[in-house]
């Protein structure tokens, strides 16, 4: 390998810091530079104006006691534990039916992924109308088949959050369809010809071949969907606003309600810390889990 | 030769990014001493900050007064924004007294107690004996009726004698009136937010404060509500948050005869009616209903609540223009901005018989003896405490309306739990 002249090197690194700059100042000024800033305001009280005052782990004691931060806590877990499970199984049956020679497929997978790319709060809007207890279709067709005494949906304790899980599986499906779609096309076709030949069954084929072909991208959409879970605020501050009551209120908004509703910026990124440890937490086990089934 | 292209499109993406990001750098206030900014929001829409500006320059020739303009439902976002990055205006408006504690506390505020106000009250406005701002401004909340559909329902008008009882009764009425008359209005619209209900609770009850974590004051208007709810009389707040209800519709398009609003929705009605955004109908305003007869009737003052709307200098200002800050302070507060106000329609914190009549002259204003007495006379107390507590109390007590109004808790139940949540979360922390 012949060197390259000492000009020309210095010129290459100019322009290469060219492209990069653009994007790197933004990403330094608008994201690292208040990220590592956020760890050291959860240790202060700050309320925006003038400086912010240290005041060690008060934040953390606050915490401890501050019931709406638990309920906050709860209320996350719920969203979690429901909207991960179903969006995995809506997203993958999606992605099987459609990953077939079907005529119009395109179509089809459209369909699938627009609410992905529609307005959120659009989606609200109308999902709302269509919960609505009084006039709402959905109530009108239970109503109908029988049901005497339809759920309240977003304006009652109960059934809010379990509402907000189903618009929250019907955005997001397309867009883990789209992930699936992927990684089908990498299982080998000569896998399912050799388990044919061995007379498996549908069923078999799909449990045998499908889902361990699938693993990798499955790993990697349930580390998406546990972050996203984990971090779900526009959909509920459009929704529910957290309500009624604090049913639906998650750590995000918390943050949200803390911070910019109430000026107490410390204790609002002491609440985002614990949340980033909170999803740094529960990745790094997916992985210990993931490189342990893999070995 | 790609590579020398490649090299210049980078360099000049490079510079743009930095000339950009300089310009911005400008301070946006006029320099010299001659130009006073003022903070404005929605101006097109807004004219109450160009009459003021305008006005000022007229009794000031030397003097121009700048608009600086901001989006209207991110105004205290933006405005804190610009405040901490040093770039606000000379004088900046203080929208509602939630955000005025904001300001005040810290040290957003220019001490204003020498200004000269007659007229009207700086007190809602006033810390440590100091006055941190002056008010142009003073909505507070009347009855809106609609005289067509209480005539359609064959019920009486509402004159001032009302407490909360008869309120209720009449909204029943009402709406039994209305169906017998096949319109599908109800007697009654209440809009879904907390002050609707918590507003007049904390202005009317005696001893009432949000401070004394004590909300029992809260129970017999939420009774009532929940009792309208039930009744059919109004609609219920789920169905109303979940179809995205906007109060200027259910009055303005006839599907309630009545509605509790603050005064800024007077020149918002007249213009809609004038746009045919609202149907045309002839409507008056009366007091709100009282908690006890003690403040009904016209010989009493019915009791209110509604915030100010005021000036604050922002300290930054530079040392020669102080004097004509508060000057200007001093002319918007005062009789001539008060009548220039009333003439478009709005509510001035200087009320003399001037400004109710300038006021009463708008065309489309409904010009009875109730609404005249509706206007002008009034113990309007401020919506909520200047205090560092009033945002996280307002949040749970908040949480406490929509879990009563849903249905999901009772009252009392919604009380205690919002009694300890206060003591738990935020007055003993």
């Amino acid at each position: 390998m012949t060197t390259m002249p000492t000009a020309r090197r210095g010129r290459d690194t100019l322009v290469g810091w060219t492209f990069l700059l653009p994007n790197f100042i933004g990403f330094a000024v608008l994201t690292m530079v208040p990220i590592v800033l956020l760890f050291y305001y959860a240790f202060t009280t700050w309320d925006i104006f003038g400086g912010a005052e240290w005041t060690g782990l008060a934040n953390l004691r606050q915490m401890l006691h501050d019931r709406s931060f638990w309920t906050a806590v709860w209320n996350t877990l719920y969203y979690t534990v429901f909207h991960i499970p179903l969006t995995l199984a809506v997203s993958l049956g999606l992605a099987l039916l459609l990953n077939r020679k079907l005529r119009a497929v395109a179509f089809f997978r459209t369909v699938a992924f627009f609410p992905y790319i529609t307005s959120i709060v659009a989606i609200a809007q109308v999902w709302n109308m269509l919960f609505s207890p009084g006039y709402g279709p959905i109530n009108a067709i239970l109503r109908a088949v029988g049901v005497d005494n339809p759920p309240g949906w977003t304006t009652s304790a109960e059934w809010s959050m379990p509402a907000v899980i189903v618009v929250g599986t019907w955005r997001e499906m397309g867009y883990y369809m789209l992930l699936f779609l992927a990684g089908l096309q990498t299982v080998p076709g000569e896998l399912y010809e050799a388990a044919r030949v061995d007379g498996a069954n549908a069923w078999q084929r799909f449990r045998s071949v499908t889902l361990p072909g699938l693993r990798p991208i499955t790993f990697f959409v349930t580390v998406l969907l546990t972050i996203g879970s984990f971090k779900v605020f526009d959909l509920i501050l459009v929704m529910t606003d957290g309500g009624p009551g604090q049913s639906t209120l998650v750590l995000s908004q918390y943050i949200f309600q803390k911070g910019f509703e109430e000026n107490q910026f410390g204790y609002a990124s002491a609440v985002s810390v614990v949340l980033f440890l909170l999803c740094l937490l529960v990745t790094v086990v997916q992985f210990l889990v993931n490189r342990r089934r893999d070995a | 030769m790609k590579r020398s292209i490649a090299a210049a499109v980078g360099a000049a993406t490079l510079s743009a990014l930095l000339l950009t990001g300089c310009g911005s750098g400008d301070s946006s206030g006029g320099s010299d001493d001659k130009t006073l900014t003022l903070a404005g929001w929605s101006l097109a829409t807004t004219p109450e900050f160009k009459v003021l500006a305008d006005g000022f320059h007229a009794t000031h020739p030397d003097i121009t007064v700048e608009l600086k303009e901001y989006d209207a439902k991110n105004y205290d976002t933006q405005m804190v924004a610009d405040l901490a990055a040093g770039k606000a205006p000379d004088v900046y408006v203080q929208k509602n007294l939630k955000n005025f504690y904001t300001y005040q506390s810290g040290k957003q505020l220019l001490d204003v107690s020498d200004v000269a106000v007659t007229g009207a009250s700086t007190d809602a406005y006033k810390v440590d004996g100091k006055t941190w701002a002056v008010p142009y401004r003073q909505d507070s909340w009347v009855l809106f009726y609609n005289k067509a559909l209480f005539d359609e329902a064959k019920v009486k008008y509402p004159d001032g004698s009302w407490t909360w009882d008869d309120y209720a009764t009449a909204a029943k009425q009402l709406t039994t009136g209305l169906k017998a008359a096949n319109s599908k209005a109800l007697g009654v619209y209440e809009h879904t937010w907390q002050s609707t209900l918590q507003g007049f609770a904390l202005a009317q009850s005696p001893g009432a404060s949000l401070e004394s974590a004590d909300y029992a004051f809260l129970k017999p208007y939420y009774t009532h509500a929940v009792d309208l709810q039930n009744a059919g009389a109004q609609v219920k707040l789920g169905d109303a948050t979940t179809n995205s209800l906007t109060y200027q519709a259910q009055f303005g398009k006839q599907q309630a005869a009545m509605m509790t609003m603050g005064t800024w929705y007077i020149a918002t009605l007249l213009s809609q009616q004038t746009s045919g955004d609202a149907d045309k109908f002839e409507w008056g305003i009366a007091p709100v209903p009282q908690l006890d007869e003690s403040t009904t009737g016209t010989s009493a003052t019915p009791v209110t609540f509604g915030d100010p709307t005021g000036l604050g200098i922002n300290p930054k200002i530079s040392e020669g223009k102080i004097e004509t800050a508060k000057a200007f302070l001093a002319y918007a507060s005062g009789a001539d901005a008060a009548k220039a106000l009333a003439g478009i329609g709005i509510t001035p914190a200087n009320t003399d018989s001037a400004t109710t009549d300038a006021f009463f002259s708008v065309a489309g204003v409904p010009g009875d003896d109730v609404s005249k007495f509706a206007f002008a006379k009034h113990d309007t107390k401020p919506e909520n405490p200047v205090s560092k507590y009033t945002a996280p109390l307002q949040n749970i007590l908040n949480d406490l309306h929509t879990a009563v109004l849903s249905g999901t808790k009772d009252i009392d139940t919604a009380i205690a739990e919002a009694q300890e949540r206060a003591k738990n979360e935020v007055l003993n922390k």
